[in-house]
């Protein structure tokens, strides 16, 4: 080795390139130099063996540095990472759409795993009696269908949606050619139960109609998590509602009928039923009616809210009232002066008409607006728009002031009245368990109004228009509502509706615990037709069946002991300024 | 020389037959790492199939507990229950047949029945009221 041996010592850092490096790159570059020149410089200090141990050394780190890393990221990977991977990606449970239940956790709708059925002509021996069997164990599957795919020259589906039980009894067969593929149906248990509450889903899990097309997101975002989506409704009170409602529309002989029961305080409707239930369209939110006196209740309530009356007002009914032409009357004039709550009690159209004009125009059209019957009802089934009065001259809001002139859905006239009975907060009403959480009730009365509007609808069951609807105990309050309907253009006393919106418990405080049931009767055949008659005797039935489901304990007020006895007391309530 | 290099040099020297200690140490340690992530991987195989299988008999479960409970849905659907209840012959409650638990102890008991008296089938003989002659199967 020569002393001009370039390998010896430290090779001088080069000037070109090297002063782009920072210091770390500079270091590195001479160490990785002083490496290389290990051999060198061992030679040079004739002590070749260390060139080699050098170069072990170096590789060792190098392959003990890359397991390291290696081996902290498996450790990362195994412990630190948990939730990912160690199983499938997915829950076990997912499906496409979560099963719909009710508050109680009752099924309503679900997915079912159904299989389709399809034919193999080429594997098919005997096709013939395979047509013949395959009809046997499953007659609904069309005979064009299954010659089309025995005869033809490629698999085809035969029938779909068959279930398991259908699909064992095919498989049983034991025959060439036939085989399934698994499809995910989404299935109503309950028949034509709630179904206009439910809706239905189309063949590719999409919500269509009803709380299936509403809650559509988070139904499929529920059932990736394999989990229930809750709904209000409460399936014993839909189902006594049902049978309730299709026993009043029978023995009526009626056209339709609806009834929706909602909680007052929260909104929820824990019942929602629109007869015929085989009827695709839900009357409660897709039909509109002018309902008769049940809007004396939102006449009175304007009144007493903007302190023009209260329950002593005097209100001249000793004769019919003339408004320009039009001669208005009492359906059981009583041809006396009244106070409020008699006009009330007896339904006096006299009576809600004076009130009417005397408020005018502005305040009737602002109360109307409060109770929500001037605009679609917000819910999350889509509904009808009101159909609302052109003017707002003396004659109309005399007639608004007793339910014509205007008319609203079922839905509207539930709200409106939950609102009144809640202690005067609006709160729209929803399929959402535990109510909207967005949505924070907007007053519309005073509690005062809401609290004296309890006890005048409680009074009119104990000796007013809704006797009927009594139910021992459960301190029933509540309006009736008949109304003709406009047949081509004219009202028409052999088509009539019958209403009766009730609420229970009525007493109380305002923020109690309060339901409200509401039954239209469209076009009953019996007679009499009103309200009174037609729809109330089933609010009473309907208290009396769902009061133990809700909770409602039967119990006296100041009108009834706690088995629906009268108490001679109550005479001495009267004329209490309320 | 700086002691840690100097044992580093001893522990380099440390051999046995001519091979290093530190490099059959460190083959050793190999060895048995591999081993460990073998058993370690072939565990995890075998989980990861008990687990596909679990969640596969999960997922046909599922399907069969949707099943049941859509069943159990259609059968108890309350339409259908009150039909059948009608059927039976029941009906709600009358208001003045209900009370709470509590009111219980105030109800009126149930009236104990009447202890049955069983009437002798034969009337005791006596000897003053005539007694009509048995008819007996030997009479002709």
């Amino acid at each position: 080795m020569s002393a001009h041996d370039p390998h010896l010592g430290p090779r001088p850092v080069q000037s070109w390139g090297l002063g782009r490096f920072t210091p770390s790159w500079r270091w590195l570059s001479e160490a990785m130099w002083w490496v290389e020149h290990a051999f060198g410089r061992a030679h040079a200090d004739a002590r070749p063996e260390e060139d080699t141990r050098v170069r072990i050394f170096v590789i060792l780190s190098v392959f003990s540095a890359v397991f390291v890393c290696l081996t902290l990221g498996a450790i990362h990977a195994a412990v630190l990472r948990v939730g990912v991977g160690g199983g499938a990606a997915s829950h076990p449970g997912a499906v496409v759409r979560a099963d719909m239940v009710d508050r109680n956790g009752a099924l309503l709708a679900t997915n079912i795993v159904h299989y389709g059925l399809y034919i193999d002509p080429a594997q098919v021996w005997d096709r013939r009696a395979a047509a013949a069997q395959i009809r046997r164990a499953l007659p609904r599957v069309s005979k064009t269908r299954m010659d089309a795919a025995l005869y033809g020259d490629r698999r085809l589906l035969v029938a779909n949606r068959l279930t398991p039980r259908e699909k064992v009894a095919l498989h049983n067969l034991a025959l060439g050619g036939v085989s399934f593929e698994p499809e995910d149906v989404r299935v109503h248990p309950l028949g034509e139960s709630a179904r206009h509450v439910v809706g239905n889903v189309d063949t590719g899990g999409v919500g269509l109609s009803a709380a299936e097309r509403a809650f559509n997101d988070e139904i499929r975002a529920a059932g990736a998590r394999g989990e229930s989506f809750q709904i209000s409704i409460d399936l014993r009170v839909q189902g006594v509602l049902e049978n309730e409602l299709a026993a009043a529309a029978e023995a009526t002989q009626a056209r339709g009928a609806v009834g929706i029961i909602t909680d007052v305080q929260t909104g929820e409707v824990l019942g929602m039923a629109s007869w015929p239930a085989s009827n695709s369209r839900n009357l409660a939110t897709a039909a509109t009616y002018e309902m008769g006196s049940v809007f004396k209740t939102f006449t009175v309530a304007a009144a007493i809210d903007t302190g023009r009356a209260d329950m002593n007002t005097l209100l001249d009914a000793s004769e019919a009232l003339q408004i320009g032409s039009r001669r208005i009357t009492d359906f059981h004039a009583q041809n006396k002066v009244m106070t409020l709550e008699e006009v009330y009690l007896h339904s006096s159209n006299i009576g809600t008409s004076r009130l009417s004009t005397e408020m005018g125009p502005q305040v009737m059209r602002d109360y109307f607006e409060r109770f929500g019957l001037m605009a679609r009802a917000p819910f999350e089934i889509p509904s009808e728009a009101p159909i609302l009065p052109g003017e707002w001259s003396d004659s109309t809001l005399a007639s608004l002031s007793f339910g014509y002139g205007i008319s609203i859905t079922p839905l509207q006239m539930a709200a409106a009245m939950g609102a009144l009975t809640n202690g005067g907060r609006f709160i729209p009403l929803t399929l959402r368990k535990g109510g909207r959480p967005d949505v924070r009730g907007r007053r519309i009365v005073s509690p005062e109004t809401s609290l004296t509007l309890l006890d005048l609808m409680r009074r009119n069951v104990v000796r007013g228009s809704g006797a009927r609807a009594e139910a021992p105990g459960l301190r029933v309050g509540g309006k009736t509502g008949s109304a003709n309907k406009s047949i081509n253009g004219r009202y028409n006393t052999a088509h009539a509706v019958g209403t009766f919106a009730g609420v229970f418990p009525a007493d109380g405080p305002v923020n109690a615990r309060r339901y409200q049931i509401l039954v239209l009767i469209d076009e009953p055949q019996t007679w009499p037709r009103t309200g009174g008659f037609v729809a109330a005797p089933a609010v009473g039935r309907i208290a009396d069946r769902i009061a133990p489901f809700l909770g409602v304990e039967r119990k006296a007020d100041a009108y009834r002991t706690a088995v629906g006895d009268r108490i001679p007391a109550f005479e001495d309530l009267e004329g209490d300024g309320r | 020389m700086n002691p840690a290099i100097a044992a580093l040099n001893r522990l380099f020297a440390w051999k046995v037959r001519g091979v290093r200690w530190i490099e059959i140490i460190g083959v050793l340690l190999v060895a048995a790492m591999v081993f460990s992530v073998y058993l370690a991987k072939a565990a995890a195989a075998r989980e990861s199939a008990r687990i596909s299988d679990l969640e596969r008999q999960i997922s046909d479960n599922g399907q069969r507990v949707r099943l049941l409970r859509a069943e159990v849905a259609r059968l108890e659907q309350p339409g259908r229950l009150e039909a059948l209840s009608r059927g039976a012959g029941l009906g709600p409650v009358d208001v003045h047949r209900q009370a709470r638990a509590g009111n219980l102890s105030t109800l009126a008991p149930v009236p104990e029945p009447r202890p049955v008296v069983i009437a002798p089938t034969v009337p005791a003989a006596t000897p003053s009221t005539p007694v009509a002659d048995p008819v007996g199967d030997d009479q002709p």
